[in-house]
Order: structure tokens, then sequence, then C-alpha cells
């Protein structure tokens, strides 16, 4: 999944020169928290709501009065990705850079933005439970073959995995999350147990009778 | 008496010895009652025509689902959901689908037409069937049809389903109307089948607020569950103001089900079956008509129906179940490793479950935010 999967195309924008109080008054009015500024058409830096209220601030030793311009309050230069970053490298920068958003630029060109709420629902898409799916959750040592292994039982019984989702466990094996075209994945979890799998959900009787 | 719909073809909506969802138990539930010498004069539905079916599905899988009823599946059937493991394709489908969705059409349309304010359909309840999609041994969705059929007439219909898994073919379908509230209690879809059914799956457009959901946590027993419901379903009820129920009476949330991992006992059944019938009277005139829906522990599932059967005809519940009727189908080969209990109710009892005070917790927190979500929209 990439950048120009999730991102926004349609970015509001406000010039170098624009003054504070318009800049808020544009967050205001359409219900945003980051504007990309530019200059002469061209990228220069990013201004968030957060930005513009700490600018102006009683609390600021020097506060800027609402006519300062956003140049002089802005970060620059700007963190940015490109289209074909994939979103977890906009999760490691956003993360780094401790920012809620990244312009996206293709060579000098603003085509998009990507902010935190985006990654979240680019995480919901992940984990893959757009169709309707039973869950089987197995711990698998970390050498080659074994997820094949586990994708050929699977698929031996007719069963077909919408989406895989794997992390590394604590103990060094590694999780892997299937989501499966079937209800029965207790009779599922069962027939890959007998084969030798660390089945961890669903469980076998995780009460007593 | 409440009527009883049903027909001898239900049977025919069979995918084979080894799937779980097997008429069988309509067999055990329909002879125990006649052991009991309580078995139903029933009303037998016609089969439901294209044109009903139209109300809710796309052609194209109807056209793929004729297609299949030779017995092989169409080429492109795996894109509908047929010839999957869940949803095998056999002849003769869609005339067996098609006679369950008459059956709940003929419930609501008796209803609509005012001969009984209560009816129950002994079949049905095929919750995970969607618009153009088979799912989750459901071909087609004979609720939704029937929903349509009272929305259509300008009646509002709220939905309960207490099946264990999520009712997500009748949420989807009705996902953008305001005459229809599908409230759905079920395991939570993080752990099983369809992995949907979250909270804030409150509706989209005109239906924003008409959808609830209450995710349950594994290991969910009575005394959980029934708070859950109490916190959400009469004050859903209270704000919609239904002309009619549709409760889809799945039995896979019992203890013994082998799908699925709550653990109700009987015991909440019956009080779910009187709460349904209390919240119909105070909330929709008395109008409500039931299904049956999931269930595939045979043990359990039929006392549970007998239990909704007896409840819904206002009988005594017997204690013991007949002698004869057990030993006859004990022997039965389909019920080779299944042991009948002999008494209609399990024993009251608690399960040692890790943990068991936070998963009430949660579920108590599940009900606190969908409640403290959904009153944006009635107020
Ligand atoms: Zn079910």
């Amino acid at each position: 999944m990439l950048v120009r999967d999730i991102m926004h195309r349609e970015v509001r924008t406000v010039d170098a020169g624009t003054t504070l109080a318009d800049a808020y008054r544009l967050q205001q009015e359409y219900h945003l928290r980051h504007l990309p500024v530019l200059r002469e058409g061209s990228l220069v830096g990013v201004v968030t709501d957060r930005d513009l209220r700490l600018a102006t601030s009683v609390l600021h030793p020097t506060p800027f009065p609402d006519d300062a311009r956003v140049e002089q309050v802005m970060a620059t230069p700007p963190i940015t990705a490109t289209p074909l970053d994939p979103v977890e490298e906009a999760a490691r920068l956003m993360r780094a850079h401790k920012i809620g958003c990244l312009p996206v630029l293709d060579g000098p060109d603003l085509v998009g933005i990507v902010t935190g709420t985006d990654l979240l629902d680019a995480l919901i898409r992940l984990s893959g439970a757009g169709r309707p799916s039973g869950r089987l959750a197995v711990r698998l040592e970390d050498a080659p073959g074994r997820l094949a292994a586990l994708m050929t039982a699977v698929a031996d019984r007719r069963v077909h995995a919408h989406s895989v989702l794997s992390y590394p466990a604590d103990d060094g094996r590694i999780v892997v999350i299937l989501r499966v075209n079937t209800l029965n994945t207790h009779a599922l979890a069962a027939q890959l147990r007998a084969e030798g799998f660390a089945v961890t959900w669903p469980p076998e009787t995780p009460w007593s009778p | 008496m409440v009527p009883v719909i049903h027909h001898p073809d239900y049977r025919a909506y069979c995918f084979g010895p080894d799937h779980p969802f097997s008429p069988l138990r309509q067999q055990l539930l329909w002879s125990l009652l006649d052991a009991l010498g309580q078995a139903p004069e029933a009303i037998e539905p016609a089969p439901a025509t294209r044109a009903d079916l139209e109300t809710v599905h796309h052609p194209d899988l109807i056209d793929r689902v004729e297609a299949a009823s030779s017995g092989t599946p169409p080429p492109d059937a795996e894109r509908f959901g047929l010839g999957t493991p869940d949803v095998p394709v056999f002849a003769g489908m869609d005339a067996a689908a098609r006679l369950l969705v008459g059956g709940t059409v003929h419930a609501v349309q008796h209803v609509l037409d005012g001969h009984a304010r209560q009816v129950l359909q002994l079949g049905g309840g095929l919750h995970h069937a969607r618009h153009r999609l088979a799912a989750g041994f459901c071909v087609y969705n004979d609720l939704s049809v029937a929903i349509r059929r009272a929305t259509s007439a300008g009646r509002r219909v709220a939905y309960i389903d207490i099946d264990v898994h999520h009712g997500d073919g009748v949420q989807w379908i009705h996902y953008e109307e305001d005459t229809v509230l599908t409230i759905s209690l079920h395991e939570a879809g993080q752990y099983l089948f369809p992995g949907t059914g979250h909270v804030h799956e409150l509706g989209r457009d005109f239906g924003t607020g008409f959808s609830f959901n209450v995710p349950l946590q594994p290991g969910t027993q009575d005394d959980s569950y029934r708070e859950a419901f109490e916190r959400v379903v009469p004050q859903a009820l209270d704000w919609f103001r239904p002309d009619l129920l549709v409760v889809q009476c799945g039995a896979d949330a019992h203890w013994q089900d082998p799908l699925a991992d709550l653990l109700l006992t009987t015991h909440t059944y019956a009080w779910l079956f009187r709460a349904l019938r209390a919240l119909a009277d105070e909330y929709a005139g008395g109008r409500a008509v039931f299904t049956l829906g999931g269930g595939y522990d045979p043990d359990a599932t039929v006392r549970v129906w007998a239990l909704l059967y007896l409840i819904l005809q206002d009988l005594e519940l017997p204690e013991a179940l007949p002698a004869a009727w057990l030993a006859e189908w004990q022997s039965h080969p389909a019920l080779q490793g299944v042991t009948l209990r002999e008494r209609l109710h399990d024993a009251p009892r608690r399960f040692a479950v890790h943990d068991a005070e936070a998963i009430a917790r949660q579920n108590r927190e599940v009900c606190r935010r969908l409640m403290e979500m959904a009153v944006r929209y009635w107020y």
C-alpha cells in the first residue's frame, strides 16, 4: 500500500504572505488542522492550527500580531512524502518528526496530503475485514517455508485467505493472522493443530465446563 | 396460539452430510414437539418470487444461484460466494433457498394483514447473505426480503439478532435506511466470523444512527450478556418506536456450540424470548416475527428452539424430555458422538473462565461507548 493509495488529492493551501488571522479562519471554516504554505506556487512550509495558536498566545514571550504572515511562524523546510513511498515509510516519518501530516510532492508539484488519520484508516484496511471472514491466528517458526506450509494447509481445505497480517512475537516466532472465507474456523483450527501448527485463535476450550 | 410457518421441503436446504448447517436440527425439533404432544399445525408457505428476491438481491446473484441449482457451480460462482466451503452448491439450491425466504415473507405478511400479532417461522434466519454475495451458509437473505415487504407497506421494522455471529447481511442491506433499525449482539468481529459488527458501524446517510452493534468478548456468560441486552435494546426501541420486530433467534451463543465462544445457558435464552415478547408489547404493539438461525450443537439447539416455541405459545415448560424421544434419537446414526441431555434446561452454571470480571467490564464499556455515540443521533 503506497502513499498515493491513501492520500487526499484535493489540497487546500495558503500563500506565504497570508495573515495568521486569515489562515486561522480558513482552518476553522474547512475543519483543517494542517495547511501547506506556497510561495510562487512552490511548497515552502506547513502551518498547523497549533502553530497559529502558540504564535499568538499571550503566554508567548513575544506574541505575533494577527496580521503577521504565516511564513513567519510556519515549519520550514517542510517534511514531505512522495506518492510512491510505502505507507509504513510515511508512518515512520511522521513519528520521527512528531508531526501530524505530510504534504506529498511529485517532483516540485504538490499532489496530495496524508494525515495521521489516513494512516489509521490504512491500518484498518490492512487488517482486512473487508469481506465476511473468520479469523485465525497461528504462531510460526521464523524459518523458510513455514508460511507457505500454512497457506498450503489452508488451501488444501479449499479455504481462501482474504488477508494475511504478520508481526514478530516475543519468543522469536511470528504471529500470522489470516482472514479466511469460512465461518467454521474452529474445525479448521483443529485440523491445522493436527498437522502441528500452533493455532492460538480460535482456542480449544479456554473454559472448564 | 402463535401461528407457525413451516414446510416439509425446508429440509431441502442442505449442503451435505458434513456441513454444520444441517436440516437435522429442525427434524429433531419437530419430533421433540411431537413427542411433547405439542406439534403445531403449520402454515405452508409458497416460495418467494424472483420479484421478491430482487427487492434485496442483485439479479447477477440470483442468476448464479439458479445456474448452480444443477448441482455444478457456474465458472464465476466464487465471486458470488457460491461453491465455497461455507456455501457449496447443491442440486435444487435455488428452490430450497427461495422456500425459506417465502416462509419469512409469509410470516411478516401475516402480521401486516392483521391475522396475528406474533408469528414463528421455524426456519430461515439467513442473516449473512448480502446484496450480491452468498456467505456463511446463507444463500438468500430471507430476513431482509421480509423486512422490505414491511417497509414498502410503510412500516418501520426493528431487527434484533441474537445469533452469535454479527447480522452483517441484514445490516449492510438496510445500512442507509431510516425505516429499519438493526440491533445485533454477537461475539466480537476481531474473534469471530464475519469480522464486522463494531460499535462504530452506526449506519450511513439517512440510516445514520439506525444500526446498533454490541460486540461481546469470547467467554461472555449469562449475567454479562443479559446486562448488555438491557443496556442497549430497550433504549434503542424506545428511540425508534417500530411497528414490528423481526427477531433472528440463532442458538449458537450457547456454551456447547462448536463454532463460537460465548457461554450462554438455556436460562438466558428463555429469559431473552420472554424479554423480546415484552419489548414487542411495550414498543411495537405486540407485533413480532421470530425466525431460527445458526446453532450447531444439535442437543443445545433443539432445546433452545423448543424453549422458543413453548414460550411463544405460553405453554408450560416440561422439566424432562420424553424418554422415548431421547431413546429414538440417541441411537440415530446422524447423532453419533452427540449426547442428548435429559432435561430441557441446562443446570444453572457459571464457567471457570480466565478473568471473567475483565470480560464483563469490557462488555459494559462497549455498551457505554455505543450508547454514547448513538445518543447523538437521537437527541
Ligand atoms: Zn451464527
